[in-house]
C-alpha cells in the first residue's frame, strides 16, 4: 500500500466561489505553516552544526556566517562519533542481513511446508510480539551476563537475530503468491531450498525491501537495548553516543548537532528513496503492538 | 526425489516425502524458534522466578517470596514513576491522536504537494529519538531558540515544573506521524460513494467529517488509541536522555521504565527490578490484549 506516494485520485472540488478560494488559501497557509514548524528544528540543527561554538550561542541567525565542517570533524574524531557511526552501521547491516535470511526461510516454511505443530509454533511467533522489552530486561540481561555477552556486539546481535514482525511479514507475503510457480519447479525436480531460492525469493521483492528498510531503521535508531547491552564506550551506537555526549558536554552545541545530523541523515535518505516500502511495511506490521 | 518410483513403492515414497518436508520445515524455522524461546518465552518465567528472590549481580542471594512485590507497593519512587507515566500517557495520547487524525484528514484531500506534506508530517516519526531529543535539548535550553522567539528565559527541561510537559509536547509531535499513517489507511478504506451522497445532500465539510468520516473510522480509532497508549506507557528514550538517566530534576521525568532501568542496571537489584518488570508487563499486557481481542486480524493491512 503506497499511502505516502499516490493513492486514490484526488477528488477535485468542482465550484470555486471567492469564499472557497479564500478558504483554500488559508488551508495552504496552515499546511505550510505546520510543515515549516516540523522542519525548523531539523533545519536549525543543521545550521548550528555548521557554526562555531561562539556563533552558536551568540545570536539566532538562521544561516551560519562562515559555514564550516569543523564541528563534524571534531565530533567524528575528538568525540569518537566516527566509531559510534561505524558501530551503528555494522550492527544495522549485520542484523538486517540475518533478518532477511531467517525471516524469508522461516516465512517460507510457515507459509508452504507442512510439518506437525506448525500452527502452534506460529502462534508462538505471534505471542512474542506481545512480550514487552520491560519484562525481558532483567532475565535477558542476566542470561547475557552469564554467557559473557554483555558489552559485546554478539550479545546485541543475538537478541535481534530475528524479529517476529519480520517473520510474520514474510509469511503473509508468501501466502499471497500463487502456488503455480512452485508446482512448476517441483515438476522440474527442484528441492525445497532450491524452490525457496530460485522461485520464492525472486517473487518476494517488495516484502524483502520492507524488511530491509524497517529493520535497518529500527536498529539504527534503537536506544534501549544498545544502552543496556553495549556498556563499553568502544561499542556505543550513535544514539547511545549522543546520550552520553549530552550528559558530559551539554553545551557543545555545534558538535552535538553535527552528531544528531549524522544520526538522522541515513534514515532520511533511505526514506526519500524508498518511501512506499516504509508505508507498506508499517501497514503490514500494524498487527504489532 | 524419487520420480521413477514404481507403483508398489509409491505409498512408501509419499510417506518419506512427507517426512522429508517436515524435516526441512523444522530446519527452516529452527533458528527463529530458538531465538524466540530463549529470549522471549523463557524470560517470562525467568523474570517471575527472579522476582521471588533477592538477586544481585552474581545471581540468587536468598528466596524472599512476595517481598519484592510488597516492597513495590510501599515504594514512593515507584508510585511517583507510575504517576508520571500515567500523567504522560493521559496528556500525550489525546494530542497525538487528534494531531494524527487532523493531519491524515488534511493530506487525504485533493491538495497540491500532497506527497510532500505527507512526507514532512511523517518524517519526525522515523528519525532517531536520541537525535531528536538532542535537538530538543538545544532548542529548549534557557538560551535556546524557543526562548528567543517567545522572549522568555525558562529552562524548559531543567525545571521540574516544565520538564515532563516539554517531553510530552516533543513526543506528541514527533510520533503523531505514525498515527497519521494508520488513519490515512483507514480513511482510504472508506468508499467514496458515501461522500458523494453527502455532497448531494448539500452537507458541508465540517458536517461531513463529524457525521460520516469520524463514525466510519471507528475501527481505526480503537486501533490507534491502543497503539498510542501502549507506546506512551513505555516512554523511556527522551526522559532518560533529557535527565542523563536520573529522571530529574526532582524526579519530574522519572518514568516507569526509567526507574526500572535504574533499579536493574544502575543499582543491580535484579529481584526488585524483575518484580517491577512483571508489574509493568501486567499493565502493558492488558492494553495489548485489549488491542488483540478487538483487532485480532490486521485491520490496517
Amino acid at each position: 500500500m503506497a499511502i505516502l506516494e499516490e493513492a486514490a485520485p484526488p477528488v477535485e472540488i468542482p465550484a470555486r466561489t471567492p469564499v472557497e478560494r479564500l478558504r483554500r488559501i488559508l488551508v495552504y497557509l496552515l499546511l505550510f505553516g505546520v510543515a515549516f514548524l516540523f522542519f525548523i528544528p531539523f533545519f536549525w540543527s543543521v545550521s548550528t552544526s555548521l557554526k562555531t561554538l561562539t556563533e552558536s550561542v551568540q545570536g539566532f541567525d538562521l544561516l551560519p556566517d562562515n559555514p564550516s565542517l569543523k564541528a563534524y570533524r571534531e565530533a567524528l574524531t575528538s568525540f569518537n562519533f566516527a566509531r559510534y557511526t561505524a558501530n551503528s552501521a555494522f550492527l544495522a547491516v549485520t542484523i538486517t542481513f540475518a533478518n532477511l535470511v531467517l525471516a524469508s526461510l522461516g516465512g517460507y516454511a510457515f507459509a508452504r511446508l507442512r510439518f506437525p505443530g506448525r500452527e502452534a509454533l506460529f502462534m508462538l511467533v505471534l505471542a512474542t510480539l506481545m512480550i514487552p522489552d520491560q519484562l525481558r530486561l532483567v532475565p535477558v540481561f542476566q542470561m547475557l551476563t552469564n554467557w559473557g555477552l554483555v558489552a559485546t556486539y554478539q550479545g546485541y546481535i543475538l537478541i535481534k537475530l530475528i524479529l517476529a514482525e519480520n517473520l510474520f511479514l514474510m509469511r503473509q507475503y508468501f501466502l499471497t503468491i500463487p502456488k503455480d510457480f512452485e508446482e512448476a519447479a517441483k515438476l522440474d525436480g527442484a528441492g525445497y531450498f532450491k524452490t525457496y531460492r530460485k522461485v520464492m525469493l525472486p517473487l518476494a521483492g517488495p516484502a524483502l525491501a520492507a524488511v530491509t528498510i524497517l529493520t535497518f531503521q529500527g536498529i539504527w535508531n534503537e536506544f534501549f537495548w544498545p544502552l543496556i547491552i553495549l556498556q563499553d564506550e568502544s561499542k556505543y551506537t550513535l544514539p547511545v553516543g549522543i546520550s552520553n555526549f549530552v550528559g558530559i558536554y551539554n553545551t557543545q552545541w555545534p558538535e552535538l548537532m553535527a552528531a544528531s545530523v549524522i544520526a538522522i541523515v541515513p534514515v532520511a535518505l533511505i526514506f526519500l528513496v524508498f518511501q512506499r516500502y516504509f508505508i507498506a511495511g508499517i501497514a503490514a506490521a500494524g498487527v504489532k503492538g | 526425489m524419487a520420480v521413477e518410483a514404481t507403483t508398489g513403492g509409491r505409498l512408501e515414497s509419499a510417506r518419506s516425502a512427507r517426512v522429508k518436508e517436515a524435516f526441512v520445515g523444522y530446519g527452516f524455522v529452527l533458528v527463529p524458534m530458538g531465538v524466540f524461546l530463549v529470549f522471549f518465552i523463557f524470560p517470562i518465567l525467568y523474570a517471575v522466578y527472579i522476582s521471588f528472590h533477592d538477586w544481585g549481580v552474581l545471581g540468587k542471594v536468598s528466596t524472599v517470596g512476595l517481598d519484592n512485590y510488597s516492597l513495590l507497593l510501599e515504594d514512593d519512587l515507584f508510585w511517583r514513576a507510575i504517576k508520571n507515566t500515567l500523567y504522560y500517557t493521559a496528556g500525550v495520547v489525546p494530542v497525538q491522536v487528534a494531531l494524527g487524525l487532523f493531519m491524515a484528514v488534511i493530506v487525504n484531500n485533493a491538495i497540491r504537494f500532497r506527497t510532500f506534506f505527507r512526507a514532512a508530517f511523517y518524517f519526525p516519526s522515523l528519525a532517531s529519538s536520541a537525535a531528536i531529543t538532542a535537538i530538543a535539548i538545544y532548542i529548549l535550553n534557557a538560551d535556546g531558540l524557543v526562548n528567543a522567539v517567545t522572549g522568555s528565559n525558562q529552562p524548559w527541561l531543567g525545571d521540574s515544573d516544565t520538564a515532563l510537559e516539554s517531553i510530552m509536547g516533543l513526543n506528541a509531535w514527533t510520533t503523531s506521524g505514525t498515527i497519521m499513517l494508520f488513519y490515512l489507511a483507514a480513511l482510504q478504506a472508506i468508499p467514496t460513494d458515501v461522500y458523494e451522497a453527502a455532497a448531494i445532500d448539500g452537507a458541508g465539510a465540517w458536517r461531513t467529517f463529524w457525521k460520516i468520516t469520524f463514525p466510519l473510522l471507528k475501527p481505526g480509532h480503537f486501533f490507534v488509541l491502543v497503539l498510542s497508549i501502549i507506546g506512551s506507557l513505555k516512554v523511556f528514550d527522551q526522559a532518560f536522555i533529557v535527565s542523563g538517566g536520573s529522571g530529574g530534576p526532582n524526579y519530574s521525568t522519572l518514568t516507569a521504565v526509567v526507574y526500572l532501568y535504574q533499579t536493574a542496571i544502575q543499582d543491580v537489584d535484579f529481584g526488585y527490578a524483575a518484580a517491577m518488570g512483571v508489574a509493568l508487563f501486567a499493565l502493558i499486557f492488558t492494553a495489548t490484549l485489549i488491542q488483540r481481542l478487538l483487532f485480532g486480524k490486521a485491520e490496517i493491512s
